[in-house]
């Protein structure tokens, strides 16, 4: 990665007697360094990205704590990782954007949870859930419930995110059970404070390795040891995590004044019923609210007999719970209705089922509780009609803006080399007729997306040439299936590459290569051209390809478009069957900017020259019909209004953003389109060769230009 | 009761867009809290930041020190609330309305902040006509829904300067003095945050001195403001003075300028010459002269159609090359080098070649499907003197273009329109009107053009010819044309516009039938 993060680095060393401040994300890193943790893994994505890129960034520190960091090759990997803690007394943290990250997992969770662990292990799941999220949306929820693992849902603020992550490691000890610590992408980027304790030396690491082996066959997942493994579950390990979590007080109640109702609501969205609850009149500014709440910093498993006590005596109980299943009102009513406690629980009857619970949700929420079950004494007319004038009130903006502020979709970036892919693509599909495209998980993801509306299906990472199997033997035509470098090391070769080789698949792939995993954040992929250390790697996509057995393989320049098309058609059309392979290689252009800018910058101060490029449209020749806007989508090539008083509709325009990545002109260029575009090669430093010829050219070309004609004169 | 009890947060959202600086302007605005010894905090939906899209920032300041507030800890929100919104700061005007839109900017107590520069949407970038969202929408939604709104187009400011954007805000941010910082605290911000802090404390001070007018920057199409000279009136002038209504000067004088520099002189009196019947039935039909101003304004586009001569001679215009240089920031001593991206096929070829052989080239390559074909890509260097001579040899075929198969075909359609606009003033202006808007759909060049056209045809035989002949209910005609040519505008694949012809057919057969 080309970032540095050597300043939070920095702040991970402090202890004792001084105050945090940063992000909550950084927040966790911290916390597991004063955890005593051994290990680190996971898989970057958002939004837990941050704790990868800055402990990758902390050699110096994880050398002298004796903590290994392991960037793992998938999420899998990364569950794998934590086997660690199942014999041996070592804590161990990972980390991964769930739900995805934990569908990958799966497998090493399931076994994991089976085996149980004896040193803490600790999952950190970034819940990509709600606006801003890139995935499909379920809950981790499950997971959980289904392993038999603890999960943990901490008050959205850094003192409580860090206890927790502190208590995660002693819950787990105590129960054996792995913990999951659930973090909202809100909660990831909360900027606060905490108070730092000292980072703590593990027992057993790199700096003072575990010196024995040890075979014990009950903690092998193999039957007959699985059978004993579940029962172990229920008879020991989840009361024993039920004891500690009522002990420790992990779950906290916050007595209000109203005696007849309550609200019981998960941790991570506790900020926010406060606030809904300010909003109505019924808290402070510090959390003293008059009714009564239960947060569950820990959501499961959770403790009936503290349940029941908050429940007892009281008319009715919200509770507030995010997504679905609604797994926590269906466990609390059973709860209830076996202990035979006759409370009105409130759930999804005045919370939508599905979607974030925003603080617009949560004030209709409330508001359907409080008109229901608020007790006589309890006077909220007011507030409720305060609130439902705040509602109506949209009415009256909708009149103002209309229903139809642009969308604002994401897209490539500026002089991003996948753009030019999808460009041509669609140039190919004029020519041959519609495709079907089996996209995958990656920026080229957003080629779904105006302009290009590219890609019928997306299954998972790395999945795009798998799930192209069955339809291809049916299909019309060739089915083209994307794959980024990301998902080809994720799992994409073997689920993908391998499978349909060995298969003798006649298939299309296109593999977007370009050296990083670049939706997440720019972390290094085995074949970035260099580690993270600078030094030069030496695996290639290329020859994994020509190792297994692939014949017609295509290694094409992204921004050639011409040259794009051509070998596209040539791929949907060879009559040669198998798996044919077309590499577009172009590096992140982000990352690129950020790599050379410097270099660029220090070149102009030498006085070295440089040559920079740039895009331009003659809007007197663009005539305003955006066909390159519909095959590009650049961001710096957008609209300006027309200074030509006889044209109203808005001409092209590159704006200064523009990188002289050359797609527009490119894109024109191959579909036809106009001769509007233009390439400025500006000549910065000029040397003298430069100079005495621009001195020539230009009194050649003012010796020859035309003069204009005054109006006058007609 | 808790005498601190009512004080509540100061809630703010930052809305802008990815690669503006959002999440720096956030960091500034916590660190000078901080600074100041106030509870912060801030959180984001990044997202997918970098690429394009909304990205909203959310900070909550509580404005009673930390030193006063005895261990206690006030419970922040991580999400901006409906009606809870004390100041919005949006760094782009569209993002001021999605924030009014979604009821976080409120008229009881939300202070706005708006950039009124718009970063256009891939949908108001990409419609095949002006898909731009109404800016007076916004002006009017931030002057009636907000407690105070606070706008300029400070990206101008800012870029004027060489500076960013996000510094300007934090700058107006101080000014308007809701936060409980003093400017020392953001500047303080400013310094710690290492980053360009000179440009920076600059960018803050221009934001923080800014005097706000109510000066509305007009927004919409550019209206036409040649500029007349009534002094030195040469003959084409004359005539539009003496022979056209005062709406129409501005346009006119604008057309016979340009055609004058398209072709010559005689072509711009042509010009007024076609026009001259519009206006008489016009002024017949009692009309001010909308009719024949439009039409000017079409007709002069129709008229200088952009072939090859006219592609080359805009591409060797004297003042290009320094418009050129202007618009990508070269330096005074600094060389550009042009090269210009151009593909000319038969289109091009057949509109420099005489009427009758080029007729029958390009029936040969219709005939053949070879429209497409046989174009050839060429990157000209127009800044190099062989380079700058093959346009200006272009340009001066100039002379030839009256003989040429394109200059009679454009000629023959332009006369066929302007009889349709004829017969649509004697039945209804409004009519007329439509009529003379559909002239819009002809641009561009290749596929687009050949599109344009065809759509334009289809318009013509399916609503435009059963309108002039009675098919068509004469009060509806003007709808269904104007929805027509929506539609034609709508998709580039035409699927609309299929769909409306058939629409228009039915009618058309009831019609008949009543």
């Amino acid at each position: 990665m080309e970032r540095s993060f050597k300043k939070e680095v920095e702040t991970l060393r402090i202890g004792n007697g001084e105050t945090f401040h940063g992000e909550g994300i950084l927040g966790v890193t911290k916390a597991l360094l004063q955890s005593g943790v051994s290990y680190v893994g996971g898989y970057q994505g958002a939004p837990v990205s941050h704790l990868m890129d800055v402990l990758s960034d902390a050699e110096p520190l994880l050398d002298e704590l004796g903590i290994h960091f392991e960037v793992c090759a998938n999420e899998a990997s990364a569950a794998a990782m934590l086997a660690a803690s199942v014999n041996y007394p070592i804590r161990g943290a990972v980390t991964w954007k769930s739900v995805v990250g934990t569908n990958v997992a799966a497998d090493g969770l399931s076994n994991l949870a089976s085996a149980g662990v004896k040193g803490g292990a600790l999952i950190v799941v970034g819940e990509d859930y709600g606006e801003g999220s890139s995935i499909i949306q379920e809950r981790t929820h499950a997971y959980a419930m289904k392993s038999a693992m603890c999960l943990i849902d901490p008050r959205p603020e850094l003192p409580t995110i860090v206890r927790m992550v502190e208590e995660a490691f002693r819950l787990s000890e105590a129960s054996n059970m792995p913990s999951i610590l659930e973090l909202r992408i809100r909660a990831c980027h909360v900027y606060g404070h905490f108070d730092a304790k000292d980072n703590a030396n593990p027992q057993f690491s790199r700096n003072n390795r575990i010196p024995n082996a040890e075979f014990d066959f009950s903690r092998v997942c193999l039957p007959p040891a699985t059978y004993s493994q579940e029962k172990h579950k229920i008879e020991h390990r989840l009361p024993a995590a039920v004891r500690y979590i009522t002990e420790h007080n992990l779950n906290e109640v916050f007595d209000g004044d109203v005696p007849e109702i309550g609200v019981i609501v998960q941790g991570g969205i506790y900020n926010t019923l406060m606030r809904a609850m300010r909003q109505f009149g019924l808290a402070d500014s510090y959390g003293n609210c008059r009714i009564s709440t239960l947060v569950l910093n820990v959501t499961y498993p959770l403790a009936p007999e503290e349940i029941a006590k908050f429940c007892i005596g009281k008319d009715a109980v919200l509770v507030v719970e995010e997504g679905q299943p609604e797994f926590l009102e269906q466990a609390i009513n059973a709860i209830l209705r076996r202990k035979d406690v006759n409370t009105k629980i409130v759930g999804k009857d005045v919370f939508p089922m599905a979607g974030e619970y925003t603080s617009e949700v949560m004030l209709k929420g409330v508001h359907g509780f409080l008109s229901n079950y608020a007790p006589y004494g309890l006077n909220v007319d007011d507030a409720l009609q305060r609130i439902d004038a705040l509602f109506s009130d949209r009415e009256g903006v909708r009149e103002i803006l209309g229903d139809s502020l642009p969308l604002r979709t994401p897209s490539f970036c500026t002089g991003c080399p996948e753009r030019p892919i999808f460009s041509a693509l669609k140039i190919m599909e004029k020519e041959l007729g519609e495709a079907h495209i089996s996209a995958d998980i990656g920026c080229h993801t957003f080629a779904a997306l105006p302009p290009f509306n590219v890609g019928n299906t997306v299954m998972g990472y790395g999945l795009g040439l798998a799930s192209s199997a069955g339809l291809a033997p049916s299909f019309h035509k060739r089915v083209i299936s994307i794959m980024g470098d990301g998902g080809f090391w994720h799992n994409g070769m073997s689920s993908g590459v391998a499978a349909a080789q060995a298969n003798g698949n006649d298939a299309v792939l296109l593999v977007v290569k370009n050296g990083y995993t670049s939706a997440t954040g720019w972390q290094l992929l085995p074949s970035s051209l260099r580690d993270r250390y600078g030094k030069k790697r030496d695996m290639s996509i290329e020859r994994v390809l020509r190792g297994f057995g692939i014949r017609w393989l295509k290694v094409i320049r992204s921004y050639s478009i011409a040259r794009m098309v051509k070998t596209l058609r040539k791929a949907m059309t060879t009559p040669e069957g198998g798996l044919k392979v077309i590499v577009a290689d172009g590096e992140c252009q982000l990352a690129r900017q950020r790599r050379i800018r410097p270099e660029i910058a220090k070149r102009l101060k030498d006085g070295k020259r440089d040559v920079r490029t740039r895009f331009g449209v003659d809007e007197d020749v663009c005539t305003g019909d955006h066909s390159c806007i519909r095959l590009s989508g650049c961001p710096s090539l957008t609209i300006k209004p027309s200074s030509d008083p006889l044209r109203t509709d808005p001409v092209a325009h590159v704006n200064n953003d523009c990188v002289g990545c050359g797609v527009c002109g490119e894109v024109s260029h191959a579909a036809v389109l106009c001769p509007s575009f233009f390439e400025a090669r500006i000549v910065r430093n000029p040397n003298t060769m430069d100079k005495l010829l621009w001195k020539l050219r230009r009194g050649f070309i003012s010796i020859l230009s035309p003069k204009m004609k005054s109006v006058a004169s007609l | 009761m808790n005498p601190l009890e009512d004080i509540r947060p100061i809630t703010l959202q930052v809305s802008a867009i990815g690669g503006e600086g959002g999440g720096v302007l956030a960091s500034w605005i916590v660190a000078a809290a901080q600074h100041a010894g106030y509870p912060v905090q801030s959180t984001s939906i990044p997202g997918v930041a970098q690429r394009t899209g909304a990205t909203i920032y959310y900070l909550e300041v509580f404005p009673v020190p930390i030193a006063n507030l005895n261990g206690k800890r006030p419970v922040l929100a991580l999400y901006p609330g409906v009606g809870d919104i004390d100041i919005m700061l949006a760094s782009e005007f569209a993002e001021a309305g999605r924030a009014i839109s979604n009821g976080f900017v409120t008229p009881d107590r939300t202070h706005l902040i708006a950039s009124t520069h718009r970063v256009y949407a891939i949908d108001e970038r990409s419609n095949m006509a002006d898909g731009r969202y109404d800016t007076d929408r916004l002006y009017t939604a931030a002057e009636e829904r907000t407690k105070a709104s606070y706008l300029a187009d400070y990206r101008q400011l800012a870029q004027a300067k060489g500076i960013s954007l996000n510094a300007v805000l934090l700058g107006v941010l101080a000014s308007i003095d809701i936060l409980p910082m003093t400017k020392a605290d953001y500047l303080f911000a400013i310094e710690q945050s290492g980053l360009a802090v000179g440009s920076n404390a600059q960018g803050f001070e221009i934001g923080f001195n800014h005097e706000f007018e109510k000066n509305r920057a007009a927004s919409g199409a550019t209206s036409v403001t040649a500029e007349t000279n009534e002094s030195s009136s040469s003959k084409l002038q004359s005539r539009v003075h003496d022979e056209f209504p005062i709406f129409c000067h501005a346009v006119l004088l604008e057309g016979i300028t340009r055609l004058s520099h398209y072709q010559d002189t005689d072509y711009a009196a042509q010009y007024l010459d076609r026009l001259a019947p519009i206006w008489k039935k016009e002024n017949d039909a009692d009309g001010f002269g909308e009719v024949t101003a439009e039409t000017g304004r079409q007709l002069a586009l129709r008229m200088s159609y952009e072939d090859v001569i006219r592609v080359a001679q805009l591409k060797s215009a004297p003042d290009r090359l320094e418009r050129i240089r202007e618009e990508v920031g070269a330096k005074q001593d600094e060389p550009v080098v042009v090269v210009d991206y151009l593909k000319p096929g038969i289109d091009e070829l057949c509109s420099i070649l005489p009427a009758t052989f080029g007729r029958w080239v390009m029936g040969f390559a219709e005939r053949r499907g070879w429209q497409d074909k046989g174009n050839f890509g060429l990157h000209l260097k127009s800044t190099t003197v062989t380079g700058y001579l093959q346009l200006r040899f272009l340009a001066s075929l100039k002379r030839w273009r009256r003989g040429t198969y394109r200059y009679t075909e454009e000629q023959a359609s332009i006369e066929t329109w302007l009889a349709d606009v004829e017969a649509g003033l004697d039945l209804d202006p409004h009519l007329a009107l439509e009529i003379v808007e559909c002239a819009r759909l002809i641009k561009g060049y290749g596929d687009t053009h050949r599109r344009g056209t065809s759509n334009f045809n289809i318009i013509r035989d399916k609503a435009i010819l059963p309108a002039l002949s009675n098919r068509l209910a004469i009060e509806g005609a003007a709808d269904v044309i104007a929805n027509a040519r929506a539609a034609a505008l709508s998709d580039p694949e035409g699927t609309r516009l299929a769909d409306m012809t058939e629409e228009i057919e039915n009618s058309v057969s009831s019609t008949v039938a009543d």
